[in-house]
């Protein structure tokens, strides 16, 4: 596809996307960071939480050595007005949450690193 | 009964309807400097109509049977807000001749037929014995009292299979069932009672042979304040899913002059022998040269704007001029059909996915404006399509000078919409347009069935396109991380922190 006349929006974590009369979208996650998506394909699920983003931290739930369930709420970014809500796709316990409240990060930046329970 | 007109006055229309078709009865009465009353859900408050509407008014909770179904609340809320008349649109209590009645019995006058008159047509089974003393010819079926399983199963063997069952209350296609063979009649008659029961609150059902290669095809009729009924011409509607349309034009590709002829002759009689008043559709089927009432419809139809655009008239303003007795045929009324046009129902389903329904925020939404295009919608950016309701988020309608010419006009447009935040049946239009069968014309009730029983199959190569749209991405981010540093009001693609808090559009 080398025609780069598109137009494209985020909405609620998902970007859609209009190129060639044809619209589709994706979860921003499997746009965001290269990997992720690629070991869940494989059966295990990802243990790295990475902004999606350039943004701040606005909210964190969890803290080192906490028990998470599938789906629980981490942490809270918000870029360009909008938020944006990381959640732990498999049961864990929380290894290191490596960034504080309102500190900006960049795109791809490790923000929690969890221990996927089996 | 006399026939002296009586001017009445209306000033303000209290509208018991949602979506796209609320948006066109406002218009049509601010064109008319009328005051327009909403009566919404808890839901609606999303839409355009809202916004619209020089007065709103709660009457009830998202559940349908909680709102629009419910006949106090939106006779209570239309008083309470000053109406003198109700607008029923179509499809919720516009052909529940005890809504229209109780809107008599309130002093409010209802903006369609008569009670009598929906009574007579809107059950099937009495609109049946109607046609028969019209003369209008009808498809085989039974339509007695005799409701019991036992006798309903006899009766199907009786016209022969196949048969279709319908609710005797109902419309679009809920309550339907084909029988092909004896030995699901039983579970298909019994499930279509539940049906029926729960949508309509009849279980009242009628059986029909089924036709097999029959064209869907129907004329608009018009009663004034006088009396007098006519026919605005006919539309074609075989493009249907499920006994859904998707796709209407007018006028119908396939009638002769002299079919055209005596349709519309039997539409008009049978409208007279009713007492009919407003706008009416009077539904046939054809096969090998043959027509068969289907139906009478006594409401506005959702694909009124087709015949609109071919005939050059606004039936919702007809509507509300005859409401105030101030409408009337005239012998200057010689209405001869021109051009073509089409309409397509945009529904927020999954094309690719069998159409399941889509729901979700309505991001960017674009309709590209032209000569002789027409957008109804009811929901703009911002808004939130739920699963309370019917799927169609809009209806696209075109006109051109041949069908060929409209086909192509109608393609164009479509490809050139744009709506994000939930899936449509956009691509699933395209194809049905391109297909050289309806090009041809000769599409019967059966095309969707025949060729495109299963979901879509998307053609594009998956690896490539996440691909390109992580390219794209990456390319957004950086655009919008450089602008907002330079200019941190400029978001006009972002969804703000609560969507839900804050309506928003672009400005």
């Amino acid at each position: 596809m080398d025609n780069n006349n598109y137009t494209c929006e985020i909405i609620n974590q998902k970007m859609w996307i209009k190129q060639n009369g044809e619209i589709w979208c994706y979860d921003i996650l499997d746009l965001a960071n290269e990997g992720i998506r690629r070991k869940k394909s494989v059966g295990s699920s990802a243990d790295k939480i990475l902004s999606l983003m350039p943004g701040k931290i606005t909210k964190i739930f969890v803290k080192d050595g906490d028990l998470v369930k599938e789906g629980q709420t981490l942490v809270v970014m918000e870029a360009m007005k909008m938020e944006y809500t990381l959640k732990s796709s498999s049961a864990a316990t929380v290894e290191k949450v490596f960034v504080n409240l309102n500190q900006q990060v960049s795109l791809s930046e490790l923000l929690v690193q969890l221990n996927l329970i089996k | 009964m006399n026939n002296v007109v009586i001017k009445k006055e209306i000033k303000t229309v209290a509208i018991a309807n949602r979506g796209e078709v609320a948006v066109r009865i406002i218009k049509a009465c601010e064109e008319l400097g009328l005051t327009t009353v909403l009566l919404h859900s808890e839901a609606d408050i999303n839409s355009r109509a809202y916004r619209m509407a020089d007065r709103t008014v709660c009457i009830g909770k998202s559940p349908t049977a909680e709102s629009y179904l419910n006949i106090q609340s939106n006779i209570q809320g239309a008083i309470a807000m000053g109406a003198d008349a109700i607008h029923p649109g179509f499809g919720f209590l516009s052909e529940n001749a005890d809504f229209a009645q109780a809107c008599f019995d309130a002093g409010l006058i209802f903006i369609g037929p008569s009670a009598e008159s929906i009574r007579l047509l809107g059950d099937k089974i009495s609109c049946k014995a109607l046609a028969l003393k019209a003369g209008l010819p009808l498809v085989p079926g039974y339509q007695g009292a005799d409701q019991t399983v036992e006798r309903l199963l006899i009766e199907v063997e009786k016209i022969g299979l196949p048969v279709i069952v319908k609710a005797a209350a109902g419309g679009g296609g809920r309550g339907m069932k084909l029988i092909t063979d004896l030995s699901s009649a039983r579970d298909l008659i019994e499930s279509a009672q539940r049906e029926s029961l729960s949508a309509f609150g009849s279980d009242k059902i009628f059986l029909e042979k089924y036709l097999n290669k029959a064209k869907h095809i129907e004329f608009q009729i018009f009663g004034d304040c006088t009396g007098q009924v006519q026919h605005l011409f006919d539309r074609e509607c075989s493009v249907q899913r499920r006994h859904q349309k998707i796709i209407e034009e007018a006028t119908s590709p396939s009638l002769t002059d002299d079919l055209r002829r005596q349709m519309g002759a039997a539409a008009v009689a049978i409208g007279q022998i009713a007492n009919y008043k407003s706008a009416g559709t009077v539904e046939f089927l054809l096969q090998d040269g043959q027509f068969y009432l289907l139906e009478v419809n006594t409401r506005l139809q959702v694909e009124h704007p087709v015949t609109e655009e071919v005939i050059g008239v606004d039936l919702v303003k007809m509507q509300l001029l005859t409401a105030m007795n101030k409408f009337i045929f005239t012998n200057q009324d010689i209405r001869i059909p021109r051009g073509h046009s089409i309409e397509c129902r945009v529904y927020a389903e999954n094309s690719y996915q069998g159409g399941v329904p889509s729901m979700g925020i309505l991001g960017r939404v674009e309709w590209p404006e032209g000569p002789r295009r027409r957008f109804e919608f009811g929901f703009e950016s911002g808004d939130t399509i739920t699963s309370f309701y019917d799927p169609m988020i809009a209806k696209v309608i075109v006109w051109d000078e041949t069908r060929p010419r409209a086909i192509e006009k109608m393609i164009h447009v479509l490809n050139q919409s744009v709506v994000f935040g939930v899936h449509t049946n956009i691509p699933y239009l395209i194809e049905i347009l391109s297909h050289p069968e309806f090009i041809s014309g000769v599409m019967t009730t059966q095309f969707i069935e025949t060729y495109f029983p299963e979901a879509l199959k998307s053609k594009h190569n998956e690896a490539l396109r996440l691909e390109n749209s992580k390219k794209i991405y990456k390319e957004f981010i950086q655009k919008k991380s450089n602008s907002s540093k330079s200019n941190f009001d400029q978001s006009n693609a972002a969804v703000p922190l609560s969507p839900w808090q804050s309506y928003w559009r672009n400005v």
